[in-house]
C-alpha cells in the first residue's frame, strides 16, 4: 500500500529527472539511451538563463517571507487578545475567507494597480501582493501558537517590567520559533509558486520568476517537443522546494494543521 | 497607613460582576489567605493588586499611596504563579537575570543579587539548566527565587503549591512562611486549600462569588464562622447539617459528637473509615446521617450508640445563610441532643 | 494605562491594509468595471454601459460552456482528492517504521510549483512520445491523445490536479485524526468494535468538521483553477478544458476588454459565494473541531 502511495506520489517526479538525463532523440526513441547532462546546459544557458528566475524567485520569496512575518507577527499577536470579542471574531472570519480566495480572481484589479502605480516589473513591488496573499495563513498560524502558550509567561514579563516591544522580542519571538518556521517557510512555498500574478506584473524577460518562465517555455513551443529542456528546468525548479519539504516537512505540516484548526 | 489597602475593589468582566466593593487591608508583613472554591474572585483580586487586569472600580492602596493605575511593571510586585510561569526557552540564571536587565541594574549587582537568592533557595548547581529539566519542587523554588530577587513591596502567590504533591507541600509550607512572610511587604496568598491557608497564613478571607463572606484569624473562622458557608467551606471532613425550624440549620463539627452513655441520639454506625490516629463513623440517626470523628482508643460497637454534643459547640445558620445565637427557638426539638 | 483597544488597533493595522488594498480593492474594482465598458475601442477608457455587460454573459454560450467545465472539474476533482485524501490520510496515520518520512515524501506534489508540474504532466501524457503512451505501445494498444482528445482531455486535468492537491487534503484530514482522543477509539474496542465500525461510527463524524473544512478550501480553489490548465493544455483542445478564470483572462489580456473581463471574475465569485454560505451554514450543525 505504501509502496504505491510513493510510486504515484513521486513516479512523475522520477520520470521526469530521468526525462532531464536523456538526449532528446532517446526521448522520441529514436536514439540510443545515453545518460548526459546537455539539457541542464541548454536550460542554464538560454535566453533568460534559468537561473536569473531561480534567482529572482528566490529573492521575492525572502523578501515576502520576511514582510509577511513582520506584519503578521504584530497583528496575530494583538488579534489574540481580543479572541473571544467581536472583533477578534469579525477579523477571523475575513481571514479565513481570505486564505480560501482564489487568488486569480484578483488579477485584472492589481494589473490596473501596477500599471498605475508603475510597480510593474518591479520584483520589490511584487512581494506586496505575495505577502498579502500570504498574510491570512501567517496571522492564522501565528494567532493560533501565541494561543497555545501559557498566558501567565507574558503576565510574569509585564511583572518584571518588560515592555511591550521588550515582550515582544525576548519572550513571544523566541517561544513562537516553530510557528515562525512554519510560518516561513509555507510563505516561502506560496510566494516560490504564485504564478497568476506574475504572469500580469512581470513581461521584462530577465525578471520572470520561475512560474513565469516556465510557462513561457511552454508557451513558446506547443507542438514541438524540448521536453528533455522542460525536465531539466522541472528539475532544477524544484530542487530547492524538495530540500525544503524534506528538511522541514514537520513545520509545514504543523503549520499547516494549526493555521486550519484555530482559524 | 502602611501595608496594603483594598477599597470598594471591583471587577467586571462584560456584564458579569467577577468581584464586587471588596474592602480588605493587609498589614506589613502579615500574611493573608485568599480562600474559595474556583471563580469566587480570589485569583481575580490577585491580579488587579499586581495589576495584571484593570479596576473597574475601587482603589488600591500601598503604605498609603494609590496605586491603582499604576502599570504592573512599576508596582515592585512579586509573584509566584500557579505554574511558575518560567521562562521555557531560558535557563535558571536568565529567567532571574531577564527582569534585572530590563531594569537596567548594573551587571555587577545583578550577578551578586543572583547568586545569593541561588544561595538561599539550594539552586546554585541548576544555574544552567532549563525549566523542562527541573523537577516540580525545583521549578517552583526558581519561581520563588525570582520573587525574592525583586525586593518586592508586595508579594502574591497564586497557589504556588498546587501542582506539587501532597508530601512536598507539606514541606514547603514553613520554608515559603520563612523566606516571604515576616518582611516588610504584605503577603497575599491564594488558594481553594483550606489546610494550606489554615497553615500558611495569618488571618485568612473567605471569598465567593466575588464576595468577602469573612475574614478573620484561622482560629475565628473555624470556630466562630459568619455564615453558613464559611461553616461548610471550612474543615474537613465536613460539617453536619440538621435541619431546625423555619428553615433554620444547625451546623456540627464531626469532632464534636460524643458518644453519651445516654440521652442524644440514638444511632447506629453504617460505615467507618480508619485513618491511623482517629476513625470516622457514617451513623444512621432518626435526622440523617451524621459524621463523627471517633479519637483514638475510644470504640463504638456496631450494634449502635448514641451520640450526644454541647450547647456550646453549636453553630445555628437562618434560613439566607447567616449567623444565629446559640439561643432562640430554633433550638427546639433539637436540644435533644445537646448535653 | 494606554487605551489596549487603540495599541492593538495599531498593530493590526499594517496587515489590514495591505490586505484591503490587495484583496478588497480589486474585487471593488472589478464590481465597478463590470458596468462599464472598457475595450480598445473606448480606448481603454472606463465608460459606463449600465448591465450591458451582463447581459452578454447570460447569452455567452462561452461562459456557459466555461461555467459548466470548471463546476465539473471542481466537482469531480474534489470529490476524488476527498476520497483518495481520506484514504492517505488513514494509511499516514496508521503507526509505522519512517512514517516523517513518508509523509513528506508524499508532501512533495503539493509544495511544486504547479507550471512546473503541469510541465511534467504534459510530457507524461505526451501522445506518442509520454511514458503513459509508452505503456499503452508496450501491452499492444494503440496511442491516444490525453490531450488532444476534446471528450476527455478534462479527466486528464483532473488526473494531474488529483495528483498534486490530494496530499493537501490528506495532511488536514491527518490533523483531524490525530485530534481525535485515542481513548474514545480504545472506549469503543472494548466494545467489540472492528475497525469498519470504529470508522463509521466514530473517526467519520468526528472527522466531520474537518473534511468540511477541506471541501470548503478545495472548492474555492477549484473554482479560480487557472495555473494548472493554462500551461497544461492552455485550455484546449477547442476550448474544451477552459475554466472561468481562463477565460476572464482571455478576455481581459487578449482582446482587452476589461469591462467583460471583470464581469466574468465577479460572475466568478459570486459562484464561489455559493459554497460558502452553504459551509456557513453547516457550521452550527457539526461537531466543533477540536486541537
Amino acid at each position: 500500500m505504501r509502496a504505491l502511495v510513493l510510486l504515484w506520489s513521486l513516479g512523475p517526479l522520477l520520470w521526469q529527472l530521468r526525462t532531464s538525463l536523456l538526449p532528446p532523440d532517446a526521448l522520441v526513441g529514436q536514439g540510443p539511451t545515453a545518460w548526459t547532462l546537455e539539457n541542464y546546459r541548454l536550460v542554464l544557458s538560454g535566453d533568460p538563463p534559468l537561473w536569473a528566475s531561480l534567482r529572482n524567485s528566490g529573492l521575492v520569496g525572502l523578501g515576502t517571507t520576511l514582510l509577511t512575518l513582520s506584519l503578521a507577527l504584530p497583528c496575530a499577536y494583538a488579534l489574540q487578545r481580543h479572541r473571544a470579542g467581536l472583533l477578534g471574531w469579525g477579523v477571523g472570519a475575513v481571514l479565513l475567507a481570505a486564505s480560501l480566495f482564489p487568488t486569480v480572481l484578483l488579477f485584472l484589479g492589481l494589473l490596473e494597480m501596477a500599471r498605475s502605480l508603475h510597480l510593474a516589473n518591479s520584483l520589490t513591488a511584487l512581494c506586496l501582493p505575495y505577502t498579502a496573499l500570504a498574510l491570512p495563513l501567517a496571522i492564522l498560524i501565528l494567532r493560533a501558537a501565541i494561543a497555545a502558550l501559557p498566558p501567565e509567561l507574558e503576565d510574569a514579563a509585564r511583572l518584571e517590567g518588560l515592555a511591550l516591544g521588550q515582550r515582544l522580542r525576548s519572550v513571544l519571538l523566541p517561544l513562537l520559533a516553530p510557528a515562525l518556521a512554519s510560518t516561513a517557510i509555507l510563505t516561502f512555498l506560496a510566494s516560490w509558486n504564485e504564478y497568476p500574478i506574475a504572469l500580469t506584473w512581470i513581461s521584462r524577460v530577465d525578471r520572470l520568476t520561475l512560474p513565469t518562465a516556465m510557462a513561457r517555455l511552454a508557451g513558446s513551443s506547443v507542438f514541438t517537443v524540448p521536453y528533455g529542456a522542460f525536465a531539466a528546468a522541472t528539475v532544477l525548479g524544484s530542487l530547492p522546494l524538495l530540500l525544503l519539504v524534506l528538511v522541514a516537512q514537520r513545520w509545514i505540516i504543523s503549520g499547516l494543521t494549526q493555521g486550519a484548526v484555530k482559524g | 497607613m502602611s501595608g496594603l489597602q483594598l477599597q470598594q475593589l471591583s471587577r467586571r468582566c462584560g456584564d458579569r460582576l467577577v468581584l464586587e466593593h471588596l474592602d480588605l487591608a493587609v498589614a506589613p508583613g502579615e500574611c493573608l489567605a485568599l480562600l474559595g472554591p474556583s471563580g469566587c474572585g480570589k485569583t481575580t483580586t490577585l491580579r488587579l493588586v499586581a495589576g495584571l487586569d484593570p479596576c473597574s472600580g475601587g482603589r488600591i492602596l500601598l503604605n498609603g499611596e494609590d496605586i491603582t493605575a499604576r502599570p504592573a511593571g512599576e508596582r515592585e510586585v512579586a509573584m509566584v504563579f500557579q505554574s511558575y510561569a518560567l521562562f521555557p526557552h531560558l535557563d535558571v540564571g536568565e529567567n532571574l537575570a531577564l527582569g534585572l536587565r530590563s531594569r537596567g541594574i548594573p551587571r555587577a549587582e545583578r550577578d551578586r543579587r543572583i547568586a545569593s537568592v541561588l544561595e538561599l533557595l539550594q539552586l546554585t548547581a541548576l544555574v544552567r539548566r532549563r525549566p523542562a529539566q527541573l523537577s516540580g519542587g525545583q521549578r517552583q523554588r526558581v519561581a520563588l527565587a525570582r520573587a525574592l530577587l525583586r525586593q518586592p513591596r508586595i508579594v502574591l502567590l497564586d497557589e504556588p503549591m498546587s501542582n506539587l504533591d501532597a508530601r512536598l507541600r507539606e514541606e514547603l509550607r514553613p520554608e515559603l512562611r520563612r523566606l516571604l512572610c515576616g518582611g516588610e511587604p504584605p503577603v497575599l496568598y491564594v488558594t481553594h486549600d483550606q489546610q494550606e491557608a489554615m497553615g500558611m497564613a495569618d488571618r485568612i478571607a473567605v471569598l465567593q462569588a466575588g464576595r468577602l463572606e469573612q475574614v478573620g484569624g484561622v482560629r475565628e473562622l473555624y470556630t466562630d464562622p459568619a455564615s453558613r458557608f464559611v461553616a461548610d467551606f471550612l474543615g474537613r471532613p465536613a460539617i453536619n447539617w440538621l435541619p431546625g425550624r423555619d428553615g433554620t440549620a444547625l451546623g456540627l463539627r464531626p469532632e464534636h459528637l460524643r458518644p453519651r452513655p445516654e440521652g442524644g441520639l440514638q444511632a447506629r454506625p453504617e460505615r467507618r473509615e480508619w485513618w491511623g490516629h482517629q476513625q470516622l463513623l457514617w451513623l444512621e440517626t432518626p435526622r440523617g446521617t451524621l459524621r463523627m470523628l471517633l479519637p483514638e482508643g475510644a470504640e463504638a460497637g456496631a450494634e449502635g450508640l448514641r451520640v450526644g454534643w454541647r450547647a456550646a459547640d453549636e453553630l445555628w445558620f437562618d434560613a439566607a445563610g447567616q449567623r444565629l445565637s446559640a439561643e432562640g427557638p430554633w433550638r427546639q426539638g433539637l436540644e435533644s441532643g445537646a448535653v | 494605562m494606554i487605551p489596549l483597544l487603540a495599541v492593538d488597533l495599531l498593530l493590526m493595522l499594517p496587515a489590514l491594509l495591505l490586505l484591503g488594498v490587495v484583496f478588497l480593492l480589486p474585487l471593488l474594482r472589478d464590481a465597478w468595471l463590470s458596468l462599464h465598458a472598457s475595450t480598445v475601442v473606448t480606448g481603454l477608457m472606463a465608460v459606463p454601459n449600465g448591465a450591458a455587460n451582463w447581459w452578454r454573459l447570460f447569452d455567452d454560450a462561452r461562459f456557459r460552456q466555461d461555467a459548466f467545465q470548471t463546476v465539473r472539474f471542481t466537482g469531480v476533482s474534489v470529490a476524488l482528492e476527498l476520497v483518495l485524501g481520506l484514504g492517505l490520510a488513514l494509511l499516514l496515520h496508521r503507526p509505522g517504521r519512517g512514517r516523517a518520512l513518508l509523509r513528506a515524501l508524499v508532501l512533495l506534489p503539493w509544495a511544486l510549483p504547479t507550471t512546473v508540474m503541469a510541465l511534467g504532466w504534459r510530457w507524461i501524457l505526451n501522445d506518442p512520445h509520454g511514458p503513459l503512451n509508452g505503456l499503452l505501445q508496450a501491452v499492444g494498444l494503440p496511442t491516444f491523445g490525453f490531450l488532444t482528445t476534446p471528450s476527455t482531455t478534462w479527466l486528464a486535468v483532473v488526473v494531474a490536479d488529483v495528483w498534486k492537491t490530494t496530499p493537501f487534503v490528506a495532511l488536514l484530514l491527518l490533523a483531524g485524526l490525530q485530534s481525535i482522543p485515542v481513548d474514545l477509539v480504545e472506549a469503543l474496542q472494548l466494545e467489540g468494535a472492528g475497525r469498519l465500525t470504529i470508522l463509521r461510527r466514530l473517526t467519520l463524524p468526528l472527522l466531520a468538521p474537518w473534511i468540511a473544512l477541506a471541501l470548503l478550501f478545495r472548492i474555492a480553489q477549484s473554482l479560480g483553477v487557472f495555473d494548472l490548465i493554462q500551461v497544461l493544455t492552455g485550455g484546449g483542445p477547442a476550448g474544451s478544458t477552459e475554466s472561468l478564470a481562463m477565460y476572464a483572462y482571455r478576455q481581459s489580456l487578449r482582446f482587452l476588454d476589461f469591462g467583460y473581463g471583470a464581469t466574468v471574475l465577479m460572475a466568478t465569485f459570486l459562484l464561489l459565494l455559493l459554497p460558502g454560505v452553504i459551509w456557513l451554514l453547516l457550521q452550527n450543525r457539526l461537531p466543533r473541531r477540536t486541537a
